[in-house]
């Protein structure tokens, strides 16, 4: 199929958050819509597939113009999404979530399962995606619940593909499998609009990259351009892809883990004896498949999880099993994992999130009563060191980008008397701006003499972070290693094999 | 510091929660045999009789009484459910707790029958009357099931329908007046359909198009329908009497099936409104697990913007459920009506809200909830019936019956109980 975009326009209010936009999709491509958080890439999708209406401009598909009032208009003219958070039932099988909408039936309305099945049996043969018709989709790994969602859109006969910020939620193995994916599918004469804010990725498997920044079109380029080249499209000003830092000085340990095992929801022992020393003044980062135990790890060290054995020690202070109250007073600071979940209130202002763990603490609150003037002075002053872009500190957290909560969470934890810091994945889900400040604070914070323990999946931010990466595997580190090591040695430790010459 | 330690652990697996269960059920086993078998030799009998006291129209076949040794069956029924226990222990049954908890809760009602039955010799007068027991609780359990049906095609489609009670008391009422004013029942269930619709419509369009908090709406209709009924009651009921006769429906027995002993009275000499709700309840199951329709309103009520996303319309879904939802509850109101006659502002005395309990009980199933409802229904008529059979336990405590099991479920104690995942949450497009 040939898509065709023409003068597309959107407008929420006073924000236009697409500008005119026209763009191409060939038969047979993978063209790549690249821009940072807020650009614009989902309320053009989210038009392309009949979500939204565009106030002005016009879809063509293979030169002619069409009207898309719905997402059945959409699905019914070709187009096939995978959404970024997957338009699967979690309880419904994965056939019946593959035929939702478009079901085949016998008599008397009823759902026709055989042909069901045997339709999505000829998809995945078609294709090469495996899975069960009749597996629960809940009970699927995200990758396999991903290629339900291809599954189901090609199911439905789509020749072009958008798939909105597929790898955020992969594993690096899941999201190969799915660039593999996406160059058999383009092969067989599929189209496919790929959004991503990843550069790495975006490069490796696109035909062509179309950048766009505040809602317009800044140029299309091949694959061959630069990640720096890239990068500058999509901010709009050179950014430094690199993080730079000075070596290491450290110190004296300042939060020691010694042997700990913790248990996870199910009973099973998700760390297995882990011992792990961060010493003021350097950065230790924590590399390793998701699910490994880091993140259960984190939980134990900040009182989120009990520790079933072992102890953490923080400036020589055991705080093994204590209350995240006191482990936070004690100058652990945290950057957690699901900032939407862990970290902030999304319903409160960003003056309120700003003080979320110290709201007792004088000058905030004076005998149980609180100093709203100090909240709102404290938060104007961080807004304005950390940069934080924010109509008022009154706004609700909600109002702003992701990067922006990130910055929030960042510069609330950083404003605290801190021993230690500990973030996990601190850059997920931010688009190249908010990774280069929130990098560089980080490493602000390790020059200030604390100790900084970072948990990433992105192999690329371990290696340029960590003055020391340990890497973890099965609840246990396989490896202690500097990050000169090579890549290769770092994915075999993550794999749990130990290369030649690393103990 | 190391006073806090390993054993103020709270974070840990649910393994106790089956265990407690067990435990549970063991102990009322215990309970069956020694509190109440062992020591009833002064009086060794219970005497269970079969005969049904009315019939429309000729008897079923004679069954004669049974004479049963009290300590001996409930050193049985004991056992039994002490095995119950045992299972779930054994096995840790997690899924599978909840059947059992149901069993042993009618292996216990058997045995309370048979204690309150005792007596010194075999040559007294039986009271306890199984037929009629079970009559009276069918006519009940139906009352139930028809507001369960509404409930499950509610939240199916992820509307939270509390409003059961008021649809309940709407549809009694109308009714009762329609077919006080034409003595056609089949006019008075119309009229049920049409105002259990109507409030079912109030309730998904403030829900729907308003994106109303629906526990609260619901509430408010029920208060609000409460009020209503009351008004009408004392002007318009009162001064036309005529309006509120009080005729109830006839029996229509299935010639043949009724004259089985037992099943025949309880389930093939009823009014309309049985054999109805039990083509409904076949009706809403294969709709809901076996058709289109009933996959599209299950993802409607589990996650609305996949549905959207492939071409559902979520609004649509539910305005249709909750009015078919409303218009089953309103003829749930008629049934009631139809069996037990003069409409009083109270007549409905909660049965919306069991009914609500036994769809959570049921899990969301129409054939779950025709178990949890017989269960209640069973329970509920004891509790009216008891004290006529001079049982010495309170009414009250009976009553509490189903909320208490209810309370156990919802709370996740016994087994898992999961609602469809988008239940109570309005829905709206970006």
């Amino acid at each position: 199929m040939r898509l065709e975009l023409r003068g597309i326009t959107k407008k929420f209010g006073s924000l236009t958050a697409n500008d005119h936009i026209d763009l191409v999709v060939e038969p047979g491509q993978i063209h790549c819509l690249l821009g940072e958080n807020g650009a614009g890439k989902s309320t053009l999708m989210n038009v392309l597939f009949g979500l939204l209406q565009a106030d002005e401009g016009e879809i063509l598909i293979d030169g002619e113009p069409v009207r898309l009032a719905n997402s059945g208009d959409a699905v019914r003219r070709g187009i096939g999404m995978v959404h970024q958070h997957f338009m699967l039932v979690p309880v419904f099988t994965v056939a019946e979530n593959v035929v939702l909408g478009f079901e085949p039936t016998r008599s008397l309305d009823r759902l026709d399962y055989a042909r069901a099945r045997e339709d999505i049996r000829s998809v995945s043969r078609e294709f090469g995606l495996e899975v069960d018709p009749d597996a629960t989709v809940e009970s699927l790994p995200i990758g396999l619940q991903q290629r339900v969602e291809i599954i189901k859109a090609l199911g439905h006969d789509a020749q072009l593909l958008i798939l909105d910020e597929p790898t955020a939620v992969l594993t690096p193995q899941e999201a190969d499998a799915l660039m593999g994916i996406m160059r058999s599918l383009a092969a067989s004469g599929k189209s496919i609009l790929f959004i991503s804010h990843k550069l790495k990725e975006v490069r490796h498997v696109s035909d062509v990259i179309t950048v766009i920044r505040a809602g317009r079109v800044i140029g299309s380029v091949p694959p061959s351009a630069t990640e720096s080249e890239l990068a500058a499209m999509m901010v709009g000003r050179e950014v430094s892809l690199v993080v730079d830092k000075t070596t290491a000085a450290p110190r004296e340990p300042l939060l020691e883990v010694r042997d700990l095992v913790v248990r996870d929801d199910r009973g099973l022992p998700v760390v297995d004896g882990v011992s792990l020393e961060v010493r003021a003044g350097e950065i230790v980062a924590l590399a390793g498949v998701q699910g490994n135990g880091q993140t259960e790890l984190v939980e134990a060290i900040t009182g989120l999880r009990h520790v079933e054995s072992g102890s953490v020690l923080l400036a020589g202070r055991d705080i093994t099993n204590r209350s995240p109250r006191d482990i936070l007073d004690a100058g652990l600071g945290h950057i957690p994992e699901d900032r939407q979940r862990d970290g902030v209130v999304l319903s409160m202002s960003v003056a309120d999130n700003m003080v979320l763990n110290t709201p007792r603490r004088p000058p905030f609150a004076r005998r149980g009563t609180r100093n709203l003037r100090a909240v709102r002075d404290h938060a104007e002053s961080l807004v304005e060191s950390f940069d934080v872009r924010t109509s008022s500190v009154d706004a609700p957290l909600s109002s702003l980008s992701g990067g922006n909560q990130q910055k929030v969470i960042v510069a609330r934890e950083l404003s605290r008397p801190l021993q230690a810091l500990v973030a996990s994945q601190p850059t997920r889900g931010l688009d190249v701006g908010s990774i280069e400040y929130v990098h560089r604070e980080i490493v602000r914070v390790r020059d200030e003499g604390h100790a900084v323990l970072i948990v990433s999946s992105e192999l690329d931010e371990v290696m340029a972070l960590g003055d020391r990466v340990a890497v973890m595997f099965q609840g246990r580190i396989t490896g202690v290693v500097d990050p000169s090591t090579s890549r290769e040695d770092v994915g075999l430790l993550m794999t749990g094999s130990a290369p030649a010459g690393i103990a | 510091m190391t006073a806090v330690t390993a054993d103020a652990a709270t974070v840990r697996p649910p393994l106790g929660r089956t265990q407690a269960i067990g435990w549970f059920v063991v102990v009322v086993g215990l309970f069956t045999v020694f509190g109440m078998g062992v020591g009833t030799g002064s009086a060794p009998h219970s005497t269970l009789t079969f005969t049904p006291i009315d019939v429309s129209q000729g008897a079923p076949w004679h069954l004669g009484n049974l004479t049963l040794p009290t300590e001996w069956t409930l050193v049985l029924l004991g056992a039994l459910i002490v095995a119950l226990g045992a299972e779930v222990l054994v096995r840790r049954l997690v899924k599978g707790a909840m059947v059992r908890v149901g069993l042993m809760a009618i292996v216990f009602l058997v045995a309370v029958l048979v204690w309150a039955s005792r007596q010194p010799g075999p040559s007294q007068v039986p009271f306890i009357n199984v037929t009629a027991i079970l009559v009276g609780s069918a006519a009940i359990t139906m009352i139930l099931i028809y507001g369960s049906l509404s409930g499950i095609l509610c939240e199916r489609a992820g509307v939270v329908n509390i409003a059961i009670e008021g649809q309940f008391l709407g549809g009694y009422l109308v009714g009762e007046m329609i077919d006080s004013a034409t003595n056609n029942w089949l006019l008075a269930t119309v009229g049920g359909v049409v105002i259990g619709g109507l409030m079912g419509w109030l309730l998904a369009f403030l829900a729907i198009r308003y994106l109303s908090d629906q526990i609260i709406v619901g509430v408010v209709i029920v208060t609000m329908f409460t009020g209503l009924a009351s008004y009408f009651n004392s002007w318009v009921l009162t001064p036309y009497p005529n309006l509120n006769n009080g005729n109830i429906a006839t029996n229509l027995a299935i010639p043949g099936l009724m004259k089985i002993p037992i099943i025949g009275p309880t389930f093939f000499d009823e009014t309309g409104y049985f054999y109805l709700m039990m083509i409904l309840v076949g009706l809403v199951s294969f709709a809901l697990f076996k058709t289109r329709w009933g996959l599209r309103v299950r993802a409607v009520g589990e996650h609305p913007q996949a549905a959207a996303s492939v071409g559902i319309s979520v609004e649509r879904t539910r305005y249709v459920n909750v009015i078919l939802g409303g218009a089953v509850a309103g003829v749930g109101g008629v049934a009631f009506a139809a069996i037990q006659g003069q409409f009083t502002p109270s007549i409905t005395s909660g049965f919306g809200y069991i009914a609500l309990a036994a769809m959570i009980f049921g899990r969301w199933r129409p054939s779950g909830a025709v178990a949890a409802c017989t269960l209640f229904g069973v329970s509920a008529y004891l509790a009216y019936n008891l004290q006529s059979y001079q049982v010495p336990i309170s009414t009250e405590i009976l009553l509490m019956f189903p909320y208490l099991i209810t309370i156990a479920v919802s709370a996740g104690l016994v087994g898992r109980v999961r609602p469809p995942a988008a239940d109570g949450i309005p829905y709206s497009r970006e």
